[in-house]
């Protein structure tokens, strides 16, 4: 394969974020719309002031026109991030996330910081989280064996960041296993 | 890294020599080792490949030794702090330790084999939180920061006495996280994003 080997075995992050951007999100619609095809679906129509339901990556497109306002989903809050923090730093296991919220949340904090509360907790509060799952995956570097591995509640960004090296060191534990059993006796 | 005949990996560790002694006369074939005899003698010492060794020894016309990469002194030095010994000079720059110890194992019988094998997963799994420390600490500096005067010299000489095996393990994990990092800091309308 003509892919460089830290490309064959994970996707890129910007092709995660493009995955993501295709969950629907709420907004508050400042143009109207009728109800239109798209290629994945049909979506609309829009009435403002009431709210609709479309994918990420439309409400992006309207926002940076300034055609729409974005509601935070539910998670991205402080009430629930600190809680999530606190049970992760608590706990031995990782604490439940949405799957992708490391790319929405990206995104969301980018494009529409006008339409979140209190920004500024919520990034350093993403940022705890980040850092203390990571420190919870290097220490599961030290379970690792070659059969099996097991990291529940671990999100879609985070899996591709430690996917590569974690499979190539399960294969290279692999070849340095010796059975007792199946080998020839010389 | 397999019994896989096309495998470079294999081809390079089977390269590695090997002490053997041999217990027959093998008329004409004194020049492997080097030597200016004809024959080679019954109980004389050459070194052999292992690619040349392996069907030599299948075949009972010698007897090897433990090369000097897996001997007791590695080995204690090993159980004492795998991290403090240097793998890429015990074999030399091209090949890999654990791709040898893996030839070397394939060749042994079941008790010095699996002895073997522990100590070779013991020393990777060891090793490996150092190796991805580092990486990530690098992905971070950046491609111009490595080896310059802010860092201090024992993880630069960790760094050096890698084995191959552990620099592609390295080179995935830095690779990964600088892309991470670049994605983490480009905001999605193109600006750079200040966090």
């Amino acid at each position: 394969m003509s892919l460089p080997q830290s490309l064959q075995t994970s996707v890129t992050p910007p092709e995660l974020e493009l995955i993501a951007s295709q969950q629907l999100i709420e907004i508050i619609p400042l143009i109207a719309m009728e109800k239109t095809a798209f290629i994945s679906g049909a979506f609309g129509p829009l009435q403002p002031p009431r709210k609709a339901q479309i994918p990420l990556w439309m409400a992006i497109n309207l926002k940076l026109k300034k055609k729409c306002h974005i509601v935070a989903p539910e998670w991205l809050s402080v009430e629930f991030l600190q809680s999530r923090l606190d049970e992760e730093v608590s706990d031995l296991g990782f604490s439940m996330l949405p799957f992708r919220y490391a790319e929405i949340s990206k995104v969301l904090l980018d494009v529409a910081p006008d339409d979140i509360q209190n920004i500024d907790k919520i990034r350093s509060l993403l940022k705890d989280l980040r850092e203390a799952r990571q420190a919870k995956s290097r220490e599961g570097l030290d379970q690792l064996n070659r059969e099996e591995l097991s990291l529940s509640n671990l999100c879609s960004m985070e899996i591709n960041e430690i996917r590569p090296f974690f499979v190539h060191a399960m294969g290279i534990l692999t070849h340095l296993h010796r059975d007792a059993s199946t080998e020839d006796q010389l | 890294m397999d019994n896989d005949y096309f495998s470079i990996d294999a081809i390079l560790a089977e390269n590695q020599k090997v002490q053997c002694k041999f217990k027959q006369k093998i008329p004409e074939m004194g020049h492997l080792g080097g030597g200016s005899e004809r024959d080679i003698i019954p109980l004389s010492k050459r070194q052999i490949p292992i690619w040349l060794a392996y069907i030599i020894i299948y075949s009972d016309w010698a007897d090897f030794d433990i090369p000097q990469p897996f001997s007791n002194k590695v080995r204690n030095a090993l159980r004492a702090e795998p991290r403090s010994v240097r793998l890429s000079n015990l074999v030399g720059a091209g090949s890999g330790w654990y791709a040898f110890g893996k030839t070397i194992m394939d060749m042994l019988g079941d008790e010095q084999g699996i002895e073997m094998s522990e100590m070779l997963v013991s020393t990777f799994k060891g090793r490996l939180v150092d190796v991805i420390d580092q990486a990530q600490h690098f992905a971070a500096l950046g491609p111009v920061g490595g080896g310059s005067g802010g860092v201090d010299s024992a993880p630069q000489m960790f760094r050096e006495g890698l084995d191959t095996t552990e620099r592609e393990l390295f080179i995935l994990a830095q690779d990964s996280a600088r892309r991470m990092k670049r994605w983490f800091e480009e905001g999605s309308t193109g600006a750079k994003r200040v966090l």
